[in-house]
């Protein structure tokens, strides 16, 4: 009987403890994940990337800039930042600066269009990869960019353009910001868009 | 028995020799000759080559992003093709004093704006074409070189890539031109 009776109290103790350990974790682990995901909640508009929102254009400068062609010394397809100085418009893409000076714009044209989310050769195998047409349905994600375009002439006068994909709702205020600092742009009649924007 | 069995073999054998004879002269004649000079590629000479400003038709309507992307891809292609020791922008001061200069003009005639959502969703809807005359404009004035060139983006790839075709297309005229 005793030795029953301790093995009761030894079940009962070992049950306490238990229960003891498992709150001292919900106190002591749970907490500081709580803290944690506060901290994550906190800081993810941060780390985010550029918020939909328009930034201040005090900046002039828009980052996550594509340099589709026409730039001197950048290769096409080159992402970066552009920035609207008082010199002129510049491109930096990693160590490479390229700069437009602003009298030697002679027009700026902007656009919209809309960009497959899964773009380019990569992307083209992924979704030639997904079985049953599964590519085709991926090929429907697709998101809106503005397209500046910017017609300038070297020191030779010679004509040159270059094309730059922006975020959405950024070009309009860019160009503004180039024509505020004495470039030129005239007003301009819209050519037909392309097929995504009849829907 | 037996000379009734080869009569009709006796028959039909001249009638195979006549055959075969006039096939082969009719394979002799069908031979392609020496190539006439109104045949040959008519091939220009010149060290620099000028890219006048793309305008399109009075009524053709072709986004800026195009006409530019259009020029730049030319550009470029030109020079790839290492026919001139210059190729010149349109305005370039200097292209004044090249001696031996030719003109390339190309003018877009007809546009079909496309898409690239339908192209990779329907595959076979969406195409972007661009339709271009191209013009080689010597010093005195003559047009000895017009073709019409067609750029196309079908299955993958931005609409601007219609413009990388074109001039793809426009750089194999120059080759077999200069």
């Amino acid at each position: 009987m005793r030795t029953g009776s301790m093995g009761i109290m030894q079940d009962v103790s070992n049950i306490r403890g238990q229960i003891d350990r498992r709150s001292w974790w919900r106190r002591n682990a749970l907490f500081p994940l709580g803290v944690a995901l506060l901290v994550a909640a906190v800081a993810e508009p941060t780390f985010s990337g550029p918020s939909p929102a328009p930034q201040n254009l005090s900046s002039h400068s828009i980052s996550g800039v594509r340099s589709v062609i026409g730039l001197e010394n950048v290769k096409p397809g080159a992402k970066g930042t552009i920035t609207s100085i008082r010199a002129g418009l510049e491109f930096s893409s990693g160590k490479k600066n390229t700069e437009i000076p602003t009298s030697s714009i002679q027009d700026i044209f902007t656009g919209e269009e809309s960009r497959q989310d899964v773009g380019g050769m990569k992307g083209t195998l992924v979704e030639a990869a997904i079985p049953y047409g599964g590519g085709r349905v991926v090929s429907l994600f697709s998101h809106r960019v503005d397209v500046l375009t910017v017609e300038y002439l070297d020191p030779q006068g010679g004509f040159h353009g270059a094309i730059f994909v922006l975020p959405a709702g950024r070009a309009a205020a860019f160009r503004d910001d180039l024509v505020a600092q004495g470039a030129k742009a005239f007003i301009h009649v819209e050519g037909p868009k392309p097929g995504e924007h009849k829907q | 028995m037996k000379p009734r069995m080869h009569a009709p073999i006796l028959s039909v054998c001249p009638l195979a020799v006549c055959g075969v004879a006039l096939m082969m002269a009719t394979s002799l004649f069908a031979q392609p000759g020496p190539p006439s000079p109104s045949q040959e590629p008519q091939k220009i000479t010149a060290s620099s080559i000028l890219l006048e400003r793309i305008v399109p038709l009075e009524d053709l309507l072709i986004p800026e992003d195009t006409r530019v992307s259009m020029y730049e891809n030319v550009i470029q292609q030109l020079i790839k093709t290492k026919k001139f020791q210059h190729v010149y922008r349109s305005g370039d001061r200097h292209a004044v004093d090249a001696p031996d200069l030719v003109t390339l003009r190309l003018t877009p005639e007809a546009y079909k704006p496309g898409s690239q959502k339908e192209r990779e969703v329907i595959t076979v809807a969406g195409a972007t074409s661009i339709k271009v005359r191209l013009q080689f404009v010597t010093r005195d004035g003559k047009i000895p070189i017009e073709k019409e060139v067609d750029g196309k983006v079908r299955f993958y790839g931005e609409n601007l890539r219609a413009t990388y075709d074109l001039a793809k297309k426009v750089a194999a005229v120059v080759n077999e031109s200069f």
